[in-house]
């Protein structure tokens, strides 16, 4: 260990410099595998997370072009931008350069981001962005990444098993998401070889029985109690009828590999539970097992590091108008509208992350002025169409990809921001909160939403007592 | 009996419009199309039979007629044929716009329409599919990398080997073939087709197979493809589960 080992002074003072506080690149975002036959792409788009460590420098140094690296940086490439941000692909490449890009996508991207302030949630039930996709656009109460009960890091090994529903890292991998050849690879490789493990891990289980029936027999019978399992004592011939015995419960025999393997949980995804949702329908909300048996575990914590807000109920105080019903609203680029010939939907762009347009009966769903901004493209408009959102909250998929959750922003929400950026004057003049834009241009830059807003409840008093960890619709009949 | 042969069988009944119904026989589609209301309300505008008695189905048309809008003919008024069609016409026209004048319609579609147009001839210069999830940098929304995402890369990896399938049992699979030969019937090379060198002879041996057996064409796709894509069908057959070996045997 290295640690243990005394460390020379050269090494101690590598150890120190700012050369050594660059982590390993991670690996980049998987792509579709299944789309690999025909892909149309782009290698220098910028990736859906980042992949190596963004680094910056004060900007007298960076006038020196001191990035704290090997040697100075060209100052006719690294000054000129506003940010001081690199990334630094290798330190000291073949030919002697240091070889740096800009790292500016990514960290103005967190910064926006953090802009936001919203908290990160556990992913909600079945984000399918061509299915109905009910569940995560209703509002419906969230859980976030930081609650306690599924907030683990370190995991004692004796009780994987028992929190299979609640961590979200796991050492094996999720069957649903491998394809067929991965598949075949991953047994042939990781699974084939450990097959004396496995009846050895069998015969504890055995053991383990054995003992409870003991355990039992000698309390009937008011004799000494047994103490130990012993795997050893465990016979061939019945370590031959358990695995018969196996063979013909397929759930058991699914559970025991699971805990050998450590396998992510599987469900299948809830996806269309809401299309057969009517008056007389009704709807229960139940608890559902892990909330990543539908989607897949994520790569990061589920978090991602993003947010460290627990939750969203927090006021905000506007300096005239005092505490605000709603956080302040964004403005998010259209950076498709939604073309129903080739079914494309609409895309918003929400401080760097693409996402949905609003879901539900809101403003921007509905036929008219409206949802212009979304439904035409404006080749007049300067700077592109935009449209004022509610940033609810976040989630990371299996994928590590941010999944942003939006919603209408409130009229009234909308000319307080505005006013704040100086650019609309409200105070003391209630006719203009009232009035309605009727100009086509301000129509399609900016839209009302005359549908209820309601903001999403999350972590708050009222989720507490239900113990739930996950939401789930499920329509039943009426009785 | 249905709503359309009980039309035809309701102009039968009225002898002076004989010809009418013959035409409407002759292009029963024509009518339907234009008109968004049921047959039935459509007819409306004809003037009822005087010969007609209250047990055949002329009658409930003349009652039919009794609650209709100002903007119809009266039912004393008698029409040619040729006018009678041409007020469906007017009528299946006025229903197709709804709400305000014709005139206000036709401009708005137009405008409408120009716009979706100009969407499309914008759109096609921006052909990256953003997905939720995406991250974008105002570099990403660039000319320059638009370009990228409008040429087709050739495939990375290698798909035969992550879809796990054994292509020399697959010399039945058309549509896997067709992704492996060129419009004129050549095999694919192996730059083009990603495959690593194992997978790329076997595609190759099944792509010769199905033509040394001549179930599969050497010059173009399989025509059941071509079929499948003129009517909009999915390229493979979903497997049925009826379709077990044992109903084979037995």
């Amino acid at each position: 260990m290295a640690s243990v080992r005394s460390v020379s002074p050269g090494g101690a003072l590598l150890r120190a410099s700012r050369l050594f506080s660059l982590p390993q690149p991670i690996p980049p975002p998987p792509g579709n595998q299944a789309n690999s036959g025909s892909n149309h792409n782009s290698d220098s788009a910028t990736l859906a997370f980042p992949t190596h460590q963004v680094i910056t420098t004060m900007s007298s140094s960076r006038k020196r072009g001191d990035w704290g690296l090997k040697r100075p940086l060209p100052l006719k490439s690294t000054t000129k931008s506003t940010n001081a941000m690199l990334r630094i692909r290798q330190i000291d490449s073949i030919e002697q350069v240091t070889d740096y890009s800009s790292g500016a996508d990514h960290g103005l991207s967190l910064r926006k981001f953090q802009e936001l302030n919203i908290p990160v949630t556990v992913p909600p039930a079945a984000v399918d962005s061509y299915s109905i996709r009910p569940a995560s656009r209703m509002n419906l109460p969230q859980r976030s990444a930081f609650e306690e009960d599924g907030d683990f890091t370190a995991i004692d090994p004796q009780k994987a098993a028992a929190m299979q529903d609640k961590r979200w890292k796991f050492t094996g991998p999720w069957l649903a998401g491998m394809t067929q050849g991965a598949f075949n690879k991953w047994v042939a490789k990781n699974v084939k070889p450990r097959r004396p493990e496995f009846l050895q891990f069998l015969k504890n289980k055995i053991a383990q029985e054995n003992l409870q029936t003991a355990l039992l027999k000698a309390q009937e019978n008011g004799e000494t109690l047994p103490t130990t399992a012993d795997p050893a004592s465990v016979t061939d011939e019945q370590l031959t009828d358990y695995l018969r015995k196996l063979r013909n419960d397929n759930q058991q025999l699914y559970e025991l590999v699971g805990q050998f393997l450590d396998l992510a949980p599987l469900n299948p995804p809830t996806s269309d539970a809401l299309a057969q949702l009517n008056p007389t329908t009704h709807v229960t909300l139940t608890q559902s097992g892990s909330p990543y048996a539908e989607r897949g575990p994520p790569i990061t914590h589920p978090s991602a590091g993003l947010s460290y807000l627990k939750t969203s109920m927090y006021l905000d105080n506007h300096p005239l108008y005092g505490p605000q019903r709603s956080h302040p609203p964004v403005q998010a680029r259209v950076m498709n509208p939604r073309r129903s010939t080739i079914n494309v939907q609409a895309r918003i762009g929400l401080a760097g992350f693409v996402t949905d347009s609003p879901y539900g009966d809101t403003a921007s769903n509905s036929r008219g002025q409206g949802s212009r901004a979304l439904d035409k493209f404006d080749p007049e408009l300067v700077g592109g169409a935009k449209i004022w959102v509610q940033p609810h909250s976040a989630s990371v998929d299996a994928r590590g990809r941010i999944k942003l959750n939006v919603g209408d922003a409130k009229e009234e929400d909308r000319l307080v921001a505005l006013e704040l950026l100086g650019e609309e004057k409200i105070f003391g003049e209630l006719k203009k909160v009232e009035a309605k834009p009727s100009a086509a241009a301000d129509l399609r830059n900016t839209y009302r939403s005359n549908g209820a807003y309601k903001s999403t409840r999350m972590s708050s008093s009222d989720g507490y007592g239900v113990g739930t960890l996950q939401f789930r619709y499920r329509p039943s009949q009426p009785q | 009996m249905s709503s359309r042969q009980w039309l035809t069988s309701a102009l039968r009944q009225i002898p002076s419009r004989a010809g009418l119904s013959q035409q409407l026989q002759q292009q029963p589609c024509t009518a339907k199309h234009l008109s968004t209301s049921a047959p039935a309300a459509a007819l409306k505008h004809f003037p009822s039979s005087p010969r007609s008695s209250t047990a055949n189905p002329g009658a409930q048309l003349s009652s039919l007629l009794e609650d209709d809008d100002s903007a119809t003919p009266s039912p004393a008024t008698q029409l040619s044929s040729t006018a009678a069609l041409q007020n469906i016409y007017n009528q299946s026209s006025n229903q197709w716009g709804r709400g305000g004048t014709r005139t206000t319609n036709q401009r708005f579609s137009a405008t409408d329409l120009r716009q979706s147009e100009q969407t499309k001839a914008y759109m096609d210069q921006m052909p990256r599919r953003w997905q939720a999830g995406d991250l974008y940098a105002p570099r990403d929304l660039s000319p320059a990398e638009m370009r990228k995402w409008h040429r087709r890369q050739k495939p990375k990896g290698d798909i035969i080997d992550v879809l796990g399938v054994s292509p020399l049992d697959n010399y039945r699979n058309f549509s896997l073939i067709a992704d492996f030969i060129t419009p004129f019937g050549r095999i694919k090379h192996s730059s083009d087709t990603g495959l690593r060198p194992v997978n790329q002879r076997k595609i190759a041996k099944t792509v010769r197979r199905a033509i040394g057996l001549g179930i599969h064409p050497s010059v173009h796709k399989h025509p059941e493809l071509l079929v499948r894509a003129s009517r909009n069908l999915p390229q493979a057959n979903i497997a049925k589960k009826t379709d077990s070996p044992r109903s084979i045997l037995g």
